[in-house]
């Protein structure tokens, strides 16, 4: 087939460049230095993506009630007695909420852009499978990190005026309370729910369909929250974990490796003594693994 | 808006004869379509197809439902990998070679028409001016503090097409760009289709609707069985089939009992 109308003009065979009797005439020309790299790029997707989590409602309330809750854990818990205390109260229910508000924020947000037929739209710009997902990533952790870490510094806010005893400022021996503490602890559960919500990304990249989604969203949170745990029970009671290798292999499930971190390196340096709860190493190693790996899937997924 | 507003089918060249056209070629096609073939599973929708797509027109893509309209679109844009044959891209070399319109265009809800469209120009190195004189070339100025959840099924169209556009790609491919519109409106997508045509970039559409195909379409291609059953200007195709128009080619192009559904890999 050939262009056979009157004001049919060809375009030069260079391949790279416009020939000179291509019909520009009305085109805009192109700044090529206006043309964001790569990081640039995946700034304009993190900034989409934290205005979407900004405008969703569902979000926002999301994270008051998060709020809500642990504030109110805190003051009806321990916050009398310090911010150790109050860790090992919340450490609990935060293994639950966690999870839960991190898919929450992720489970749709590739997969709505697919339904949408963004992704395809998307793959006509020059935005490649890892920044689109490392954008999306980055923009809705900003939001989860609001939502947990606003919600926990609330509850040490709460610790911190309510505390019967001043605090040590800095834990310098075992057995001492500290803000330091609470801040670790609040580090290591905001990097949990980074964890998850990379999990959560990776499952919406791999799903067809918004119910697609949200079934695989719940599949996974009974797998973090219970099946890998009772996996690892299951292989302790069957012998195919040893006993000497617990401590290291506790590191493969998510959920298990933050619960080690925070009594490693929150509780038992505040108690001062206890068993030893897990490798603290194999624990971060197997954190970014499952982060890694995840967001690895995830733009495999988009890519395909 | 300016545009072609005439209900006249546009006139092929004037002396343009194939073979005075093949001399044309000496410039190739800004796309290539190469022996493509593709199937899904073992259902095979495109066979052996060749078509070429030059700069400055309108190519419009027709035939009966199934017979792969979309996926020829989607697998020229690049979005489809085919199972057999290449798509060869003679264009120059920019940040967006293809603007694609899916076939039923939607935007993340909870942003204006600018926002939406400053992101995607932001991607290409658009400044939110550039996206505002494009929503306005489309007819849309006026509604780009509107938010897309709130535009009809038109406006939504043309906001698509505005999107497509962005970055200035050679090649831009609207997959039905008219269907479920008003006549009236229908009639303007494709007057923008023609505007963005005359500024040099090749457009590419499929469509159900000959009688507008007929009036903007440069170039039609009458896919049928996998292939390009015929293909021409629209006058040309129907001088060569001895009938008056379009939808008269299509019937004549397309064999076959057009009251059942024509299902490919199938025996229906």
């Amino acid at each position: 087939m050939t262009a056979e109308g009157a004001d049919a003009k060809g375009v030069g065979d260079t391949g790279t460049t416009p020939s000179t009797d291509q019909p520009t005439a009305n085109r805009a020309t192109a700044d090529e230095s206006r043309v964001p790299g790569s990081l640039g790029r995946i700034g304009r997707v993190v900034g989409r993506e934290v205005r979407t989590v900004a405008r969703t409602r569902t979000y926002v309330v999301l994270a008051v009630a998060l709020a809500a809750v642990l504030l109110g854990l805190t003051l009806t818990g321990s916050a009398t007695a310090g911010y150790v205390p109050t860790v090992a109260d919340l450490l609990t229910p935060l293994e639950a909420l966690v999870p839960v508000v991190a898919v929450a924020f992720g489970y749709r947000a590739i997969v709505s852009d697919a339904e949408r037929g963004e992704l395809d739209v998307l793959e006509t710009y020059p935005v490649t499978a890892w920044e689109h997902v490392l954008g999306v990533y980055a923009g809705r952790a900003v939001g989860l990190l609001v939502a947990v870490g606003g919600s926990l510094t609330l509850a040490g806010a709460a610790v911190a005026v309510s505390q019967e005893e001043p605090a040590a400022i800095y834990a310098t021996q075992r057995g001492v309370d500290s803000p330091i503490l609470f801040a670790r602890f609040v580090v290591l559960t905001a990097a949990f729910a980074l964890v998850v919500l990379a999990v959560a990304i990776a499952l919406s990249a791999l799903a067809n369909g918004a119910r697609s989604a949200l079934a695989l969203a719940i599949v996974a949170l009974i797998g973090l929250l219970v099946g890998l745990d009772l996996a690892l029970v299951l292989g302790l009671v069957e012998g195919v974990i040893p006993d000497a290798a617990l401590v290291d292999t506790l590191a493969v499930s998510p959920l298990s490796a933050y619960r080690g971190l925070v009594f490693e390196t929150v509780i038992t340096t505040a108690a001062g003594t206890g068993p030893q709860a897990a490798s603290p190493l194999a624990s971060l190693v197997g954190l970014v693994a499952w982060l890694v790996g995840s967001l690895a899937i995830a733009s495999w997924s988009v890519g395909r | 808006m300016k545009g072609n507003t005439s209900d006249t089918p546009r006139q092929p060249a004037p002396n343009a004869s194939d073979g005075e056209r093949r001399t044309d070629r000496a410039r190739p096609p800004i796309l290539e379509a190469e022996s493509l073939s593709f199937a899904y599973g073992d259902v095979e929708i495109l066979s052996n197809l060749s078509l070429s797509v030059d700069a400055a027109t309108v190519t419009a893509l027709i035939g009966p439902n199934g017979t792969g309209k979309t996926t020829l679109l989607r697998t020229l844009a690049g979005l489809e990998e085919p199972t057999a044959g290449a798509v060869h891209y003679h264009g120059p070399d920019v940040p967006r070679e293809i603007g694609y319109l899916p076939q039923q265009p939607a935007f993340r809800p909870g942003f204006t028409v600018a926002e939406t469209l400053s992101f995607y120009g932001s991607l290409v190195g658009e400044s939110r001016a550039d996206v505002l004189a494009r929503l306005d070339r489309v007819g849309l100025g006026d509604a780009a503090d509107r938010r897309v959840e709130a535009l009809s099924g038109g406006m939504t169209r043309l906001a698509g097409i505005a999107q497509a556009t962005i970055g200035d790609p050679p090649v831009v491919v609207l997959d039905e760009p008219g269907s479920g519109l008003d006549p009236g409106m229908s009639r303007r997508i494709y007057d923008v289709a023609r505007e963005i045509a005359a500024d040099g970039t090749a457009v590419l559409v499929t469509s159900h609707d000959m009688e507008l195909v007929e009036r903007s379409a440069d170039v039609v291609a009458v896919l049928a069985d996998g292939g390009v059953a015929a293909s021409g200007h629209p006058t040309t195709l129907a001088d060569r089939f001895d009938v008056d128009s379009l939808l008269d080619v299509y019937e004549a192009a397309v064999s076959g009992d057009h009251s059942r559904v024509r299902v490919r890999g199938e025996t229906a």
